[in-house]
């Protein structure tokens, strides 16, 4: 049984031109216990969409349309109120790009801890900081940062302190955006064992991880969804996206992986022509199609349907659907 | 680029409400003299006339007319304001370009002088200077408060371009062999723009209030009146406690809505132009 | 040799009554051969930006000098002589947005550096529309725009068709791909290449990315803490680092190909 399900999300954001179309008709599964990468170039609006999948919407963007259930609640038609008290902490928890923006700079770790605690249930003070220290040393991060403020941790510190408060209610969902690219590769390194381990402590049970950078996703993630342009065109096993993708733009994205490999110098560095289209007016039909070397009529026209080439693989790519690919 | 940018300032409702009280009194000390045909210094009628149909705003005591003081009063505070702005900003942004752009011993002695600018009590400077001539016009006058209120511009204008000019952009304009005078007009002083027109606001409402003081201690203009001139006439002849309200009350006012208009212009400005200040 | 770096140090000094001393770049010396490709690797704070400005006469070092074709650099005093090191010697820096004064329109960058060829007789347009050729733009698609109408990758784009303008003997590219979207970096990294093929244009790519310099250059030189720490090619490097950070630093990237063990 899947945690969390959602059938055609539209987030739009609205401005001064009209209507950014950040998500368009995004449908998504996440079963349990299963880590899912969620990959794009910037401005694809997968910030937009993890965020829209725990409701955590405000002006100028709006939920336009679809149905959002994890765990098996309603989330898209839950009040704010609701989501506060019975959501966000408690089922599903999301850790910013940067831990420094999570933090306040006059409360040290553990008073903050405390706030977050105190807003969702009413355990005594005593007890959250035994709590906040059983779970420090769980994940093996220094018991001693709990008394420190932010500033006076390390930057990968400070993430793995926002992560390991983040999970402390034990969310069932773990939504991390970009958790690791403003750090060096050792410390990235840490942050993301760090979040491995919770999932084998069975701290949580999923995890999306949204990155631009597919080698991190290759790490530590089951599967990965391919989103461009407002859409996912591509989601499957690790492994299938990887040597297996059939569509174009996954093609070109892990063909733009460089990573010191052998196998890297061998196929060489290979660019998708153009550029990523504005979402305010994204092109007609699949909206590849200006960059996709493979683009028939039909993309310039329909929309690519979502169809299931696997156990659990689906591509939307006219190719794919007319059996081409 | 410009039109949009007056159309966004348009939309911030402090802009809108200090443009209009400052271009209003702007516009009657212009327009008012002409119209209002009335010599301000001339004795005209019977002294400390209270306002009338014959003397809209009464007379003073020695009978002149105090509607054509307050128009002509409000021309040449105004004229003052704008000429010493103009000066100190000239000397500010001179002397707190070059400091921040060239750096070493230039920065060092040059910040010296501001600081020993800064640091006289510019109200002594002036009065020395003002009691030194014998004969003051309003371009005196303007002169006076310019040289001595351009220091805290030279300070920022200093960090604004410390900050500016290890921009990359910078880096290359240096790259293409441009001139050091080059880059700091045409890189550094066009990025600055607005916050010197801040620079220009405050140093004006400041000029305006600092030539009243200097009416009020008897070193204002000589010839011709300023609304700090009215004033000083206004408390020489102890208005106040005699009564006579429509002598000091129409310039003290005016110089208030001058002086406070250009104050909040210079905070919508800064809301505007300094992201983390705007709301939402 | 083209390039040759001796002994460059750069210490900043901080605080007013407190005087700090932060040691950016330290003892810092290496040699750059002509159409040669050399990445110079290390992570944010390591001294590498540092170093780009002091070579590229932008930033005053504490000691050391930087001898571009037996000239010392930092000896160079007069407008011209400085133009005479600038033709030759150009320099692509990381934020494409940053490079260009946001007043201007973005032709601004070409006309600019047309002082450093010193011929008035050229036809301006007519080459600054080659340049924009070469590296994959469309004139009338970017020449009368302002910077933030533009895209990265188009901006970046621009800062090179710049370069292809001069055609310097050595390039100074300071992370120029790092904020590219993934899928339009490897045309940019192309035109590095292409430049060196055609003009025999030298190349110190720095990037915080082992990946990318494995990838691209003759050598490499791994920047730790303000030093240079080892120098190899990028085989020998990958295959056999001798110093302890440069190993710990091929552990920790992440392989698109090797999953890491214990995950």
């Amino acid at each position: 049984m899947s945690l969390l399900e959602a059938e055609h999300v539209k987030a739009y954001y609205r401005v001064r031109e009209g209507f950014v179309k950040a998500v368009d008709d995004v449908s998504l599964h996440l079963d349990r216990g299963v880590i899912m990468g969620l990959a794009g170039e910037s401005g694809c609006g997968k910030s937009t969409l993890v965020n829209t999948l725990m409701l955590n919407i405000r002006p100028p963007l709006y939920l336009i349309d679809g149905r959002i259930t994890l765990d098996g609640n309603l989330l898209s038609k839950m009040d704010k109120q609701t989501l506060k008290k019975k959501v966000w902490g408690v089922l599903v928890s999301i850790v910013p790009q940067s831990a420094l923006n999570a933090l306040m700079p006059t409360q040290k770790i553990i008073d903050l801890i405390k706030d977050i605690v105190h807003a969702h249930t009413d355990i005594s003070d005593s007890e959250i900081v035994s709590m906040s220290r059983r779970r420090f040393e769980e994940l093996n991060l220094p018991v001693e940062a709990l008394n420190m403020y932010p500033h006076e941790l390390s930057g990968g510190m400070r993430q793995r302190a926002v992560i390991a408060i983040s999970t402390l209610l034990n969310p069932k969902l773990l939504i991390v955006d970009e958790p690791t690219s403003a750090l060096d590769v050792s410390t990235q390194k840490q942050v993301l064992k760090l979040l491995v381990d919770l999932r084998k402590a069975k701290i949580i049970e999923s995890m999306i991880f949204v990155t631009h950078d597919i080698a991190v996703l290759r790490q530590i993630a089951d599967r990965i969804a391919i989103m461009y342009a407002g859409k996912i065109v591509e989601s499957a096993s690790t492994d299938d996206i990887l040597y297996n993708s059939k569509h174009p733009y996954t093609y070109g994205l892990i063909n733009a992986v460089v990573t010191p490999e052998p196998e890297v110098r061998k196929r060489g560095l290979i660019s998708i022509p153009g550029e990523p289209p504005n979402l305010l007016k994204p092109p007609s039909g699949c909206r590849f199609h200006p960059r996709c070397p493979y683009a028939m009529d039909i993309c310039r026209r329909e929309e690519p349907p979502l169809v299931e080439v696997g156990e659990g693989w689906t591509v939307a790519c006219h190719l794919v659907a007319s059996g081409r690919r | 680029m410009v039109s949009q940018l007056i159309r966004d300032l348009l939309r911030i409702k402090k802009f809108d409400l200090s443009v209009a009280i400052f271009s209003s009194i702007l516009i009657i000390g212009l327009v008012g003299p002409i119209v209002y045909e009335v010599d301000p210094v001339k004795m005209i009628g019977p002294p400390e006339q209270p306002p009338s149909e014959k003397y809209p705003l009464g007379t003073d005591s020695y009978g002149r007319d105090l509607l054509a003081q307050l128009l002509h009063g409000i021309r040449n505070s105004i004229y003052i304001g704008l000429t010493a702005a103009a000066i100190s900003l000239a000397i500010g942004v001179t002397i707190g370009a070059l400091s921040g752009y060239r750096g070493g011993v230039a920065d060092s002695s040059l910040m010296l002088i501001t600081d020993v600018v800064y640091a006289l009590p510019s109200i002594m400077l002036m009065m020395l200077i003002a009691a030194y001539l014998k004969e003051r016009n309003p371009i005196f006058v303007a002169l006076v408060i310019g040289v001595t209120s351009w220091p805290w511009v030279a300070r920022a204008v200093r960090s604004q371009m410390l900050s500016l000019k290890s921009r990359d952009f910078i880096y290359m304009s240096r790259m293409a062999g441009l001139s050091d005078i080059k880059i700091i007009f045409e890189d550094l002083i066009p990025n600055m723009a607005s916050y010197i027109f801040m620079a220009f606001v405050l140093l004006m409402s400041g000029a305006m209030i600092a030539e009243a003081g200097l009416s009020m201690i008897g070193l204002g203009v000589t010839r011709g009146v300023s609304l700090g001139i009215i004033l000083y006439w206004a408390q020489l002849l102890e208005s106040v406690r005699r009564g006579i309200w429509w002598w000091f009350i129409p310039p003290g006012a005016c110089l208030v809505a001058l002086a406070t208009s250009l104050l909040l212009l210079s905070t919508a400005l800064d809301e505007y132009f300094s992201p983390r200040l705007r709301g939402g | 040799m083209l390039l040759e770096v001796k002994n460059l140090t750069k210490i900043f000094t901080v605080g007013f009554l407190r005087r700090k001393e932060i040691v950016a770049v330290k003892d810092v010396s290496f040699n750059v051969k002509e159409s040669e490709f050399v990445s110079l690797v290390g992570e944010s704070g390591s001294g590498k930006t540092t170093t780009a400005r002091m070579i590229l006469r932008l930033l005053r070092p504490t000691s050391g000098s930087v001898v571009f074709r037996d000239r010392d650099v930092w000896s160079l005093r007069t407008l011209n002589d400085l133009r005479w090191y600038w033709r030759q010697v150009h320099g692509i820096f990381q934020d494409p947005f940053a490079s260009f004064n946001p007043l201007y329109k973005v032709d601004r960058v070409f006309y600019q550096v047309f002082t450093l060829l010193g011929d008035n007789d050229v036809d301006k347009e007519s080459l600054v529309n080659e340049a924009l050729k070469e590296v994959g733009l469309r004139p009338e698609e970017v020449l009368g725009r302002y910077p933030h109408e533009l895209s990265g990758g188009q901006r970046q784009r621009l800062m090179i068709a710049r370069c292809y303008l001069l055609k310097p003997k050595l390039i100074l590219a300071d992370e120029p791909i790092s904020m590219i979207d993934a899928s339009t970096r490897a045309g940019i990294l192309q035109l590095f290449s292409k430049l060196r093929d055609e003009y025999k244009t030298s190349i110190i790519f720095i990037t915080h990315d082992l990946g990318l310099a494995y990838y691209v250059s003759d050598r490499v030189l791994i920047m730790h803490k303000g030093s240079i720490v080892e120098e190899g090619s990028p085989e020998e490097i990958m295959e056999h680092p001798q110093h302890p950070y440069t190993k710990r630093l091929r552990e920790d990237v992440p392989l698109l190909y090797r999953k890491w063990s214990g995950f």
